[in-house]
Order: C-alpha cells, then sequence, then structure tokens
C-alpha cells in the first residue's frame, strides 16, 4: 500500500535555512577557488619557468636580472592597463602603436632636445597625453555613435597616430633629449625596483580598485558579460565605453613618454612592436577577449610571464634562430597546463 | 530585376572597365623606347624605405639636390616600410605619363623585381640599391634597368670588427646585434665581423649574436638581457647600424658600464656624430664607416638619368658598372672630421658628382663587382 501522502501548504513547509546557508557558502568558496585558479596555475607555471631558467643559467634568479625583468614588463604593463579595460567591454584597442608614436615624438619635440627645441616643463607632458586621450576620444566616439566595430575604427586611428608622430617628426635629424636625468629615470633604481615599474605598479593598483570597487568598473564588466542586460538597467553604456577608450589612449600615450625617456630619443616607430606584447599578455593573463571577465592582476602575470620567458631564453643561450619557436611551443604548454584543472563542460571554446 | 541581378550586372561592368582601364594603361607604357629621352620629358623618382630615419633622409637629400642642380622635378616614394606601398606608389608615378628615372632603396630584395618590370614597361630608367635577389641581374634585363649598387656589407664588418678589437686590446669578449636576420646587408656586414676576427684577432670572443631588427628598443632590450647574462665579460659591443647602437649605448649607460665598454657601428649618423664629438662614455664610440644615404641616392640616380639621356649605353658597360660596389670608409674619433666635411656641403659634392660621373668620385668611387659572397664558414 502506497504511503499516505499528506498536503501541506507552502507556508507550511520547514525551510532548513542553516543547510542553505552552508550550501551557498560551499558555492560562494568554489566560485572564489575557480576564479583564483587560474591565475593561481599562471604563477605556477611562471615558477617553473624561473625554476628551469635558474638551473639553466645562475645568473637569471639574480636582483640585477629582476630589476631587468620587470624594468622590460613595465611598459607592456602600462598600455596592458588600458587594454585590459577595453577588452573586458568585449572590444579590442589596436592604436596603441600609433598612439605611442605621437605622444613620444610630441613629448621629445616640447622637451629640450638636440633639435634646438626648449623645455616646455609641464607642457612636454600634458600636451602629449592630451593628444593621445584625443586620440582615444575619437576612437569611442567613432565606435560608439557610428556604431563602426572597435578593431576597425581603432586600426584606423592606429594610422592617424602614426601619421601625426610622422607630420610632427618631419625629415630633421633624430631628435634626443638633452636632459640625461630625464633620460635615465626610467631605469633608475628606487628601494630596489626600476622608476618605470614603480609607475607600472601603482598604476595596475589604482586600475585594479577602479575596475573592482568603482560604478565605472562594474558598468564595464556588465558591458563585457551582457551588453543588453546591462542597457536595460540604465547603465551608462556609451558614455562608460567612450570613457574606456580615452583611458587606454591616456596609457598608451604614457608609454610612448617613457618608452621616448627611456631611449633617450624618439622617432615615430617607438611604438613598435608593443601592441603585439601586450594583447597576448592580456589574454594570456586570462582576460577573455569576449568581454567580461578578467582583471589588472591577471594582465600583470600575463606581462611578466611573457617577459620572463624572453629574458630566460636570452640567457639560456637559445639561438635567436629557434627563440620565437620555443617560445611559442612554451607558452602553448604553459596556457594548456594552465586552463586544463579549469576546463568545464560549458567553457566552450570557440 | 532582382536586386542579385541588378548586382550581377553592376560588378560585370566594372569589373570589365577595370580590365579595360588595365590593358589601356600596359599598353600605354608597354614599349621600351631604346632612343634617348628628352630631359624636360623626365621625372625623377626617389624611393625610400620611410622617411625618418636619418639614413633614408638622406636618400631624399640627395635626390633633391640632383635634381635641383639638372632642373628635373622630383617624386619622393615613402613606402613606409611596406613593399606593398612602395610598389603601389611607383607604379602610380609611372602611370601618370612622365619617363621616370628611379632611384630605389629596396624594402625587401622580393621588391626588385616587380618595380625593375614596372619601370621597363613603362620605358623608364631604374638603378636599385642595397636589395635585390641574386639572381636578378641587370645585364639579363636590360638597359631599363641600368644598374644594382651597395657597398660592400663585408669590408663594413672588417672595418668596424678591426677597430673594436684594437680598442679593446685586442681580447676578451663582445656582443654583436645584427639588424634583421634574413637581410644581406646584415649577413654580410656579420661575415665580414667574423671573418675579420677569425683571421686577425683570435682571442676576441663573439659572446653572443642576437638580431636587433634595425629597431633601437630591441637592442636596447637585448643588451640588458645579454649584459644580465654576461657582466662585465662583455668589453665591446658590435651592431650592424647606429640606430641599434643608440639603444645599445642606453642599456650600458643605465647599468653604469659605458665608459667601460666600447661601441663600433655602421652610418655615422647624427647622434652617433655627436656623441663621437662629445667624447661620450669616455669615447666609447671607437669605431664607424663613412659611406652616405645623400651620395648612394644621388650616384643611383645620376647613374639612371645617364642612360635615359644616352650619354651611356648600360648594354656596352663593363660588368661592375652594372652591378656595383662602392667604397666604404673607416672612421675613428681621430679622423672623423675628414669625413664630415662632405656633410657640410651637399651640394659641392653633388656638382663633383656630375662632374667626376657616378664611379668616380670620393669618398666613394667603384671599388668593385657584385654580387657580393658571403663565404660559408662565416655565415
Amino acid at each position: 500500500m502506497a504511503p499516505t501522502q499528506t498536503s501541506e501548504s507552502p507556508a507550511d513547509v520547514k525551510v532548513d535555512t542553516a543547510a542553505i546557508r552552508a550550501r551557498e557558502q560551499v558555492t560562494a568558496r568554489r566560485v572564489v577557488f575557480a576564479g583564483s585558479g587560474e591565475p593561481l596555475a599562471l604563477i605556477g607555471a611562471m615558477v617553473v619557468l624561473i625554476a628551469i631558467f635558474s638551473i639553466l643559467n645562475p645568473r637569471f634568479a639574480t636582483i640585477e636580472n629582476l630589476q631587468n625583468v620587470l624594468n622590460q614588463a613595465s611598459l607592456p604593463l602600462i598600455i596592458g592597463l588600458g587594454a585590459t579595460f577595453v577588452i573586458l567591454i568585449g572590444s579590442i584597442d589596436l592604436s596603441v602603436e600609433g598612439v605611442m608614436g605621437a605622444s613620444g615624438v610630441a613629448f621629445v619635440l616640447l622637451s629640450a632636445n638636440s633639435r634646438g627645441g626648449q623645455d616646455t616643463g609641464i607642457w612636454a607632458w600634458v600636451l602629449p597625453l592630451l593628444l593621445a586621450a584625443a586620440l582615444g576620444l575619437t576612437s569611442g566616439l567613432i565606435y560608439t555613435m557610428l556604431r563602426v566595430p572597435s578593431f576597425i575604427v581603432t586600426l584606423g586611428m592606429w594610422f592617424v597616430g602614426f601619421g601625426i608622430a610622422t607630420i610632427l617628426y618631419g625629415t630633421d635629424a633624430y631628435p634626443e633629449l638633452t636632459d640625461d636625468t630625464i633620460t635615465l629615470w626610467v631605469a633608475k633604481i628606487t628601494f630596489g625596483l626600476p622608476n618605470v615599474f614603480w609607475v607600472a605598479a601603482i598604476l595596475t593598483a589604482i586600475m585594479a580598485i577602479v575596475l573592482r570597487f568603482t560604478r565605472f568598473g562594474r558598468v564595464a564588466l556588465a558591458i563585457g558579460n551582457n551588453e543588453e542586460i546591462a542597457r536595460s538597467n540604465g547603465m551608462p553604456i556609451i558614455k562608460n565605453k567612450i570613457f574606456i577608450f580615452i583611458v587606454a589612449g591616456l596609457f598608451s600615450g604614457l608609454a610612448g613618454i617613457l618608452a621616448t625617456m627611456q631611449m633617450g630619443g624618439t622617432s615615430n616607430h617607438i611604438g613598435d612592436g608593443y601592441l603585439f606584447i601586450t594583447i597576448p599578455a592580456v589574454v594570456i593573463g586570462g582576460t577573455s577577449l569576449g568581454g567580461g571577465k578578467g582583471g589588472m592582476f591577471r594582465t600583470a602575470i600575463g606581462v611578466l610571464l611573457l617577459t620572463i620567458l624572453n629574458n630566460g631564453l636570452v640567457l639560456a643561450g637559445v639561438s635567436p634562430s629557434y627563440q620565437s619557436a620555443v617560445s611559442g611551443a612554451i607558452l602553448v604548454v604553459a596556457i594548456v597546463a594552465t586552463a586544463w584543472p579549469q576546463r568545464g563542460r560549458l567553457r566552450i571554446a570557440k | 530585376m532582382s536586386l542579385s541581378s541588378k548586382l550581377t550586372k553592376v560588378v560585370s561592368v566594372a569589373a570589365a572597365a577595370t580590365l579595360l582601364l588595365a590593358g589601356c594603361t600596359s599598353t600605354a607604357g608597354g614599349s621600351s623606347n631604346a632612343a634617348p629621352l628628352k630631359k624636360e620629358d623626365l621625372v625623377f623618382v626617389c624611393s625610400v624605405i620611410n622617411t625618418t630615419n636619418p639614413y633614408f633622409a638622406a636618400n631624399i637629400e640627395g635626390c633633391q639636390t640632383l635634381g635641383e642642380k639638372l632642373g628635373i622635378p622630383v617624386e619622393i616614394v615613402d613606402a613606409q616600410g611596406s613593399s606593398q606601398t612602395e610598389i603601389s606608389k611607383i607604379q602610380a608615378i609611372l602611370a601618370k605619363g612622365k619617363k621616370a628615372v628611379v632611384f630605389v632603396n629596396t624594402v625587401a630584395s622580393s621588391d626588385a623585381p616587380v618595380i625593375v618590370d614596372a619601370v621597363k614597361a613603362a620605358g623608364g630608367y631604374v638603378t636599385i640599391w642595397w636589395n635585390k635577389p641574386d639572381e636578378l641581374n641587370p645585364a639579363d634585363i636590360g638597359n631599363n634597368f641600368v644598374a644594382f649598387q651597395k657597398h660592400s656589407g663585408v669590408d663594413s664588418g672588417k672595418c668596424t670588427a678591426s677597430m673594436l678589437s684594437k680598442a679593446i686590446g685586442e681580447e676578451g669578449g663582445i656582443i654583436a646585434l645584427p639588424g634583421v636576420e634574413d637581410s644581406t646587408t646584415s649577413q654580410t656586414r656579420v661575415a665580414g665581423l667574423k671573418e675579420e676576427l677569425a683571421t686577425n684577432f683570435p682571442n676576441v670572443k663573439v659572446l653572443d649574436i642576437r638580431p636587433s631588427n634595425w629597431d633601437p628598443q630591441l637592442a636596447y632590450k637585448n643588451s640588458k638581457d645579454l649584459i644580465a647574462k654576461y657582466g662585465d665579460q662583455i668589453k665591446g659591443v658590435w651592431t650592424a647600424d647606429d640606430g641599434m647602437q643608440i639603444g645599445a649605448m642606453q642599456a650600458f649607460e643605465e647599468a653604469g658600464l659605458l665608459d667601460k665598454v666600447k661601441f663600433v657601428s655602421d652610418g655615422l649618423y647624427p647622434p652617433t656624430v655627436e656623441a663621437m664629438k662629445a667624447h661620450k662614455g669616455n669615447d666609447a664610440i671607437v669605431g664607424e664607416t663613412f659611406h652616405r644615404g645623400y651620395m648612394a641616392s644621388a650616384i643611383g640616380l645620376y647613374t639612371a638619368y645617364l642612360a635615359a639621356i644616352g650619354e651611356i649605353d648600360p648594354s656596352t658597360l663593363p660588368a661592375e658598372k652594372r652591378d656595383s660596389m662602392f667604397k666604404i670608409s673607416c672612421v675613428t674619433p681621430d679622423n672623423i672630421d675628414e669625413f664630415l666635411k662632405w656633410d657640410s656641403d651637399v651640394a659641392g659634392w653633388v656638382d663633383t658628382l656630375i662632374a667626376n660621373g657616378p664611379w668616380d668620385t670620393e669618398p666613394v668611387p667603384l671599388v668593385a663587382g657584385g654580387p657580393e659572397v658571403i663565404k660559408p664558414e662565416y655565415k
């Protein structure tokens, strides 16, 4: 005989709230672990690389080389901060090298230089950064108002920036900064680390706070997750997107100025090669190209991983002809190893 | 009519028009005229890899000065580092109708055949500088490909290797930063470096060779890494051009090693001249080579011009005047002024070129015929 069923009204159901709370806590812990698992695995991959390179050449693990690695990682990291924000909203900024060229040439011409230019003081910083911000603003406006895909707009702005740099540069001799204190400031060691790394580290911390604790950062994440839902919730999508492109422009501009200081002079080509260090570093760090997932510290880890890889291969004496292939192969292995514990049924790779 | 068939029709008409236009263009410029051209029909075309590198900027200066002297208009082609841009801009100028006398500092060796074909089809005359495939011989193409010209890379490498070795006391470690790995110019300079060390300075050891792609920033990064790797074992730095030397010197200056290490390179760019004159880093730069962008372009353009107006018949020239190597000189801090005097009077130098002809003008007379061969042991 079947057991008699007793009917209970919903109000009579006894809810075991303690059990639900416990389950929620477990879920929350899992989410935290899942969120931090990937960066932890990347750090693990980095540690393995460091260990191998240190065995191959003991000079790898010296303070001097650490300072060298951090010095080299700084500019890609600064650019990467802006790029991370752009990628978080599901867009891309390809204008990096052009913006760097424009701001770098503007900076050197506004500083005391070998072409006879006079130091304009604070304007040597303000005007190039304004120029970079204006290029970012233009990208943002065209992208949002005219609804042109960001990779096309920013590809165009790359050449606009490069064109501005070429016009500003003209055909006179290579302009060098004549003030050695500016030139040597970038790599100068303060509290054990290069100045340029301090700049990058402080900016990383600020941008991480902005992303996590401000409405601006949360809206950016919401846009990347699902723009339609963000819009229907009344979030200021367009304003946010435009501002992100301005920020990305500013960071590229700053990198252009710092690169110019580092080299003691500049040409319109000062940004060459930076885009293709930065974007892979952001993605390797775990910021999704689809948007909505990622962060500043992840980018920092991605940049460091790539820098250590290239530095370590030189110190290990890998032939330059093989370096590109070896570097690529190690990266693929590192990423696969990193992503392996995270593979889930719903994490579809497209 | 449906939208798709309308679209098909429009595309067909556009394609037919394009074909017709292409046909007209190639017919117009199809014949290669052997008769001398009139001076007033000529235009000088000066194609450079970019306009901001000091060497290429000097190429432009040479073309413009020669153009002024001979009263011929000059069109500058800025390839912006792209073979595609270079070729399409040259083709656009050829299509304008005037007979082109062309100097090209090619972006890549593989551009040369395409450019030579286009110039020949348009009835112009071209001299290529620095890069071409070995199998592309001016004599095989005909009079329109007047000459291929360059300075010897091996001589450059030998010259700088010798000066660097002497400066570090003929023993110790050096690092080498070549340009783009598959660049012939860079390869020949590296071969000269290796040959000179093997032959005359066996105690000077190359610790590491890191191609730095003619890029000052990459040279800076590579130098930083190599300083971390070798520290004070590095007594000297050899770079394949002055742009990379700027980056390398910056890295050594930051490491506090600039006054302990010696540098040599090729090109004697303005910042290098400044550094040498200011005795930067306890006379860190000990050797350079002298050859000039304005000399290369003026020689190249003038050779092509003489063929265009019929003053020379390329088909009767000896082989070394069709595939040529011009002199390169070794410069030290002591003799630098002897060479800088040329830079202060570019117009005067071009006058001498016009008076003496393209093959006999100091300080860059013709010294040998090409192609330049790299000995297998120094590759």
